[in-house]
């Protein structure tokens, strides 16, 4: 198979590589921040962001939202989900081994898929919104893609302003840093970890409310983001939130190049490769930080 | 926390228990002549529980490392073997073995270099690993008849698989045995305690997970194999289910993970349950499953038989 690739589709690569990756980038910050505070791998994220998917498909086709604008309910409202899992379950195994968190999650997240294919069916749901493309010279960018991107910027710049000016911010910051530490200067660590855990659903949420408009939704779209978050987190380096932003370009612009090489089938086999191969060089990540 | 040593328990205890297993491994052998169809098939696949739960166990029970795609190497097997038996006219018995010299290959490629790392990162490179085998599946479509799956040749084999299938159940347990009782599985449960603490002792933890690892993915390939060759049909969406994994967890968290006996419980008693009972409710399965898991985690972590072993103070090899 030899294509020739012309500096137009580099150009395209680009693009619809940073469109897709500000999706990633928004979704991996959320299981960042749980595991840099908590030490908790959440298996469970990539199910919460495809209840915020059908948030928003309910919400548009029922009392016919805007989608976009249906990105605040469905983030109150994995808030709260998150939160009620945080203070009902996940608190128990925060200080056990990891074996007990990743278990747990991993259940929380098959009862997730069921729960929503009991209630919502299996059947693929769209959301019509804005089809076609801008075109801009030789480039086109599509048009949802272009303002899920907007948003997902949005929602990830406000995000880092949170974290980094507001008191409750810096107090997730320094849980994150020293739990014990933290404590001592009299963080309630464990309302800490409530609102982290609430905060990454809510970003979940607003990736899976974006998507929405973008693919396909189903009860089984959120497992593979799972994968991709984590993916995200190692290439940024974990406990390292920026690394998150570059984490999710990175992946977004390597998946669009492989698409000129490969059929889009083998996609996740490109993420999988990327995964074990960082792994294999450079396991701190590239922009360096902890292990997980 | 149990005592390091073996303990040696009176004579006619160890009498006992081994008249108790000889009697039952006859009765096994003997059932097909006399059991009917739907018996047989039943304690085949009970036979395929086992050995896919025991194997999780050894990685996942004995190091602490949640392999969250173990079905990956049952499904690998199946491929491997149905390839070998369509395309290469190889005889089944001994495309089974090479089903879990497939699954160990495997294991390799992603042991090497994601149980190097502390962490999380095993488990989800595992949880990855089923979606990117299924693309591969359907990716090379010459080899593996993409989705419309592989068909083989038609042959009634029933009886000889039910064997294979007992003695393959009956290895992954011995081997739990002989692990659990060695200084090498003692090794593992330290990694599984604390790996620092392995790795300051002299422990090569890396070589102990890798090894462990390459074991566990043995039986699920032959199992893989053996399942492909009893079907006679297999497809990517029927030998890479995430349900398979998910069962398997589930069957070691509830008998007991790291223990001998507390996979083989676990199949016979989910097993069990499963076509009384729960076979009615098919669209709650998963949710029980889930259940299950996050109920065994918070409120039992050492399972049935780890319970059972506290209590009773019973040794550490049941």
């Amino acid at each position: 198979m030899s294509v020739a690739i012309t500096p137009v589709m580099l150009g395209q690569v680009v693009v619809s590589g940073i469109l897709a990756g500000s999706l990633y980038a928004l979704v991996a910050l959320g299981l960042a921040l749980i595991f840099g505070v908590m030490r908790v791998i959440n298996i469970a994220h990539g199910p919460l962001l495809m209840l915020g998917a059908y948030t928003t498909y309910f919400l548009t086709t029922g009392l016919g939202l805007n989608p976009f604008l249906t990105l605040p309910v469905s983030m109150t409202l994995m808030f709260l989900v998150g939160a009620l899992l945080q203070r009902t379950l996940v608190f128990r195994v925060v200080d056990a081994p990891e074996l007990s968190s990743l278990l747990l999650t991993f259940g929380i997240s098959i009862a997730l898929v069921n729960l929503a294919q009991l209630l919502f069916t299996s059947d693929l749901r769209a959301v019509e919104y804005i089809t076609g493309a801008w075109v801009v010279g030789p480039l086109a960018f599509s048009k949802s893609r272009v303002i899920a991107f907007g948003f997902a910027a949005a929602v990830t710049a406000l995000a880092f302003l949170f974290l980094q000016k507001t008191r409750l911010g810096k107090a997730i910051r320094a849980t994150s840093q020293s739990r014990e530490v933290a404590m001592v200067c009299g963080i309630d660590v464990q309302r800490v970890h409530l609102i982290t855990f609430g905060l990454a659903s809510a970003l979940a949420a607003a990736g899976g409310s974006l998507l929405a408009v973008i693919v396909a939704i189903q009860p089984e779209m959120g497992q593979v983001w799972t994968f991709k978050s984590f993916l995200v987190i190692v290439l940024g380096g974990a406990g390292n939130y920026p690394g998150a932003l570059l984490g999710g370009l990175l992946l977004g612009l390597v998946e669009q190049l492989a698409s000129l090489f490969l059929t889009t089938q083998l996609s996740e086999v490109v993420a999988y490769v990327l995964l074990v191969l960082v792994l294999l060089v450079r396991p701190t990540g590239l922009l360096g930080g902890r292990q997980v | 926390m149990s005592p390091a040593v073996a303990v040696r328990h009176p004579l006619s205890l160890r009498v006992g228990v081994a008249a108790g297993l000889a009697v039952l491994v006859a009765a096994l052998a003997l059932y097909p002549l006399v059991g009917s169809g739907y018996g047989v098939r039943s304690t085949l696949q009970v036979f395929a529980w086992i050995a896919l739960a025991g194997s999780w166990n050894l990685i996942s029970g004995l190091t602490g490392y949640v392999s969250f795609g173990h079905v990956a190497f049952f499904g690998i097997g199946a491929y491997t073997g149905a390839i070998l038996i369509t395309q290469h006219d190889w005889p089944w018995p001994l495309a089974a073995p090479a089903g879990g010299l497939a699954g160990a290959a495997l294991a390799l490629l992603i042991g090497w270099p994601c149980l190097r790392l502390k962490g999380p990162y095993f488990a989800i490179a595992m949880l990855g690993l089923n979606e990117v085998l299924r693309a591969l599946v359907s990716y090379f479509e010459g080899l593996t008849g993409g989705g419309s799956g592989l068909s083989l040749p038609t042959l009634d084999a029933t009886r000889p698989i039910y064997y294979a299938m007992g003695l393959l159940a009956a290895l992954v347990v011995a081997v739990t045995y002989l692990i659990v009782t060695s200084r090498f599985g003692l090794r593992l449960m330290t990694i599984r305690e604390d790996e620092v603490a392995a790795e300051a002792m002299g422990i090569d933890t890396f070589r102990h997970k890798l090894y462990a690892f390459l074991l566990s993915a043995v039986g699920p390939g032959v199992a893989g194999a053996l399942t492909a060759r009893d079907q006679g049909y297999i497809e990517p969406i029927s030998v890479f289910p995430l349900a398979t994994t998910v069962t398997m967890i589930v069957m070691v968290l509830f008998g007991g993970k790291g223990t001998v006996w507390g996979p083989v419980l676990g199949a016979v008693v989910l097993f069990v349950a499963q076509e009384m009972v729960w076979a009615r409710y098919p669209y709650v399965h998963p949710m029980l499953f889930g259940a299950i898991i996050v109920a065994v985690v918070l409120v039992m972590p050492r399972g049935v038989l780890g319970l059972l072993q506290t209590r009773y103070r019973l040794p550490r090899t049941i």
